[in-house]
């Protein structure tokens, strides 16, 4: 069952280099400069349980984190919209879109993945900000793939996520220009969670790629299979 | 701990007659030698040089601290001891890492399995123990936790040896960071690998983990003078470094590094993909490249000092673009900096005497300051007059390190001065 889900996990990724950039795109993709373990021949360790907490849609709706980290494997990055550095939030919208635009050519694993977008700018980012960050990536119209773009209400409903993810927030004030602007200075993290809720690998800017994120999620996946708990619920 | 010069004859004379003394030395201890991983680099005046210290006996509480000394040039208590947090036992205090967030500072001692997590963030100028980990030997069976390795939410720590036969086969766990264990890996033992371990380095860009080898506890414990005299037991030493997988965290080629490789440094500039490390034995500076098919390498490529003389580098620091490298040589109390230019053929162009027994050095980004501490390990330190325990700080204008401040750490009544890191008043976590 696995192996044709493999090959033709690869055969997306051979092809990944050669997808259109979304309307979040800058410089394309560099390369991986390092050949990566096959999936299935490393271990992703339990890190962590990931948060919970009250997070708002698209359409304003409360609901709990757990309803998006549960049940498929996810991959969770937080971002704000109004962040432009190149190595930050930008970087984590192509790279999720490159997974997508894979994963959605791969209907084995379609109905096993999701994307989270989470903002950790609840002053700005409200629902109908993210809605307009998402563009036609929204849910449902993802090409088959979830991808959920989420806010929070308050700093106070955001903070025990981001604590709770070991995701670092500060403040900062950017007087470059002459006019200063308010930023939110992070280390830009991508999270890997199994369907169980637990945090599996952590990506920093470093090594957030494609075909990195791929392998993991194939990885996963196959753990799952020998589990015998392969598929959906 | 009070030594007499008689005892530094003798280990002189043991180090040179067998020509086999290996010391401990540091990791990461200077801006320019932290995880990939870590946020906040302070890249420009640093406020704070966190000192981890081994307690002496009859010195103060006689506890292991962690001692705040105010650097920067404008405060008042420039060049003072504005804080020390004592744990409360001597345990070998010996190595310190930031977490990838650079909120809490994880610090061990090699006489036991236990690690300190500071809270260095709620106020950088008063670091607080927030919590102790106990549980690495009864997890992994490993003792000694040695470097401290941001990894992405966690911490990879290198130890030294083991709870079994204290010998020096030992191996890495990682923990999460709010210190609970994930897992742990053996040191390779199979394709010339000798299980030792010591320091650790990664480039993520190239999914490469480096280790090195040094001893274990029935050596590194033990006091110099009567360990140089055992034939036997000087053969317990590292002579290897390991490339890894690190994505898949499986060893992947051994290479013969003789002479106890300590430090790791890969260089920082983006296009290198290159690392040195000094082999404490040998007096030798190791570069570990990939060659031209893409294949991990390792060669000496520069002699420090005069190795019949046993000088003993024990730390090394690299600057930012990597194109020079500062030597601390224990024995000799020298402080040497190597034109890296070419990594193939460093060349030393600046030595100076900086104690009378140096141990670690640091340097802020800009490679304009220069810290240096004096503790190798308690019962290694030299005695009498040489037993010299100090942080002191310098700069360094290219041509020349000039003095800028000394502390006393005997006369202060805190201890031997080992492990630095620094710090910033900005890295406040906010409320």
């Amino acid at each position: 069952m696995i192996r044709p889900r493999a090959l033709a996990l690869l055969a997306g990724l051979a092809c990944a280099s050669a997808l259109p950039v979304s309307g979040h795109d800058g410089e394309p993709l560099p390369a991986l400069d390092f050949e990566p373990p096959r999936p299935g021949t490393y271990t992703l360790h339990r890190i962590m349980a990931a948060p919970d907490g009250e997070v708002l849609g698209v359409d304003g709706r409360p609901q709990r984190l757990s309803r998006f980290t549960r049940e498929r494997i996810t991959l969770l990055g937080f971002i704000y919209t109004t962040c432009v550095d190149p190595e930050g939030c930008p970087l984590a919208y192509r790279v999720f879109d490159t997974v997508r635009e894979v994963i959605v050519a791969n209907p084995a694993l379609r109905d096993k993945v999701r994307l989270v977008t989470l903002s950790f700018d609840p002053a700005r980012d409200s629902p109908s900000a993210m809605r307009a960050y998402a563009g036609s990536r929204v849910s449902g119209d993802a090409g088959g793939l979830p991808w959920y773009f989420l806010t929070t209400r308050s700093a106070r409903a955001l903070m025990p996520l981001v604590e709770g993810f070991g995701q670092d927030v500060r403040r900062t004030v950017d007087r470059s220009s002459g006019r200063p602007r308010r930023e939110l200075s992070h280390v830009l993290k991508v999270f890997l969670i199994d369907r169980a809720g637990f945090i599996r690998e952590i990506y920093t800017s470093t090594f957030l790629h494609p075909q990195t994120l791929l392998n993991d999620i194939e990885t996963l996946v196959m753990e799952d299979a020998r589990a015998g708990s392969a598929g959906p619920r | 701990m009070a030594g007499h010069p008689f005892r530094n004859r003798v280990l002189v004379a043991a180090c040179a007659a067998l020509a086999c003394v290996f010391f401990a030395g540091a990791s990461y201890a200077d801006e320019t030698c932290n995880s990939p991983y870590m946020s906040k680099l302070i890249k420009g005046q640093e406020d704070y040089v966190y000192v981890w210290t081994l307690g002496v006996e009859g010195v103060g509480d006689g506890s292991d601290k962690l001692v705040t000394v105010d650097v920067h040039p404008k405060s008042k208590s420039y060049g003072k001891v504005i804080n020390s947090v004592s744990i409360g036992s001597r345990n070998e205090a010996h190595h310190m890492g930031f977490t990838d967030d650079r909120r809490f500072l994880w610090a061990g001692g090699l006489s036991d399995s236990k690690i300190y997590v500071f809270d260095i963030a709620t106020d950088p100028a008063k670091p607080t123990l927030a919590r102790t980990i106990a549980d690495l030997g009864e997890r992994t069976g490993y003792l000694g936790p040695h470097t401290y390795y941001a990894l992405p939410g966690r911490m990879l720590v290198q130890a030294l040896s083991n709870t079994k036969d204290k010998s020096g086969v030992t191996g890495m766990a990682v923990y999460n960071n709010k210190g609970e264990y994930i897992t742990s890996y053996a040191m390779p033992t199979e394709g010339g690998g000798d299980g030792y371990g010591y320091d650790l380095a990664v480039n993520p860009k190239k999914n490469v983990l480096l280790t090195s080898s040094f001893t274990g506890y029935t050596n590194y414990m033990r006091p110099l003078g009567e360990l140089v005299q055992d034939a036997e037991a000087m053969k317990r030493f590292g002579a290897t470094m390991a490339a890894w997988d690190l994505k898949a965290m499986k060893p992947t080629k051994i290479f013969s590094v003789p002479g106890a490789p300590l430090e790791i440094r890969w260089s920082l500039a983006p296009a290198d993909n290159w690392a040195v490390t000094a082999a404490a034995l040998t007096s030798k500076i190791w570069l570990i490249k990939q060659d031209a098919a893409g294949a991990w390498q390792a060669k000496d490529v520069a002699t420090i000092g005069d190795p019949a003389k046993i000088p003993l580098p024990v730390d090394i620091s690299i600057t930012r673009d990597g194109k020079g490298l500062w030597v601390n040589t224990f024995m000799d109390g020298t402080t040497r900096y190597f034109d890296l230019s070419n990594p193939e053929a460093p060349k030393q162009t600046y030595a100076k005497v900086t104690g009378k027994q140096v141990n670690m050095i640091s340097q802020s980004w800009d490679g304009k300051r220069v810290y240096i501490t004096s503790s190798l390990l308690a019962n290694w330190d030299k005695g009498g007059a040489d037993n010299e325990q100090f942080l002191r700080g310098f700069t360094w204008n290219g041509v020349d390190l000039t003095p800028a401040f000394e502390i006393d750490f005997t006369k202060e009544k805190l201890g031997r001065a080992h492990h630095m890191k620094l710090g910033s008043k900005a890295l406040r976590a906010a409320k």
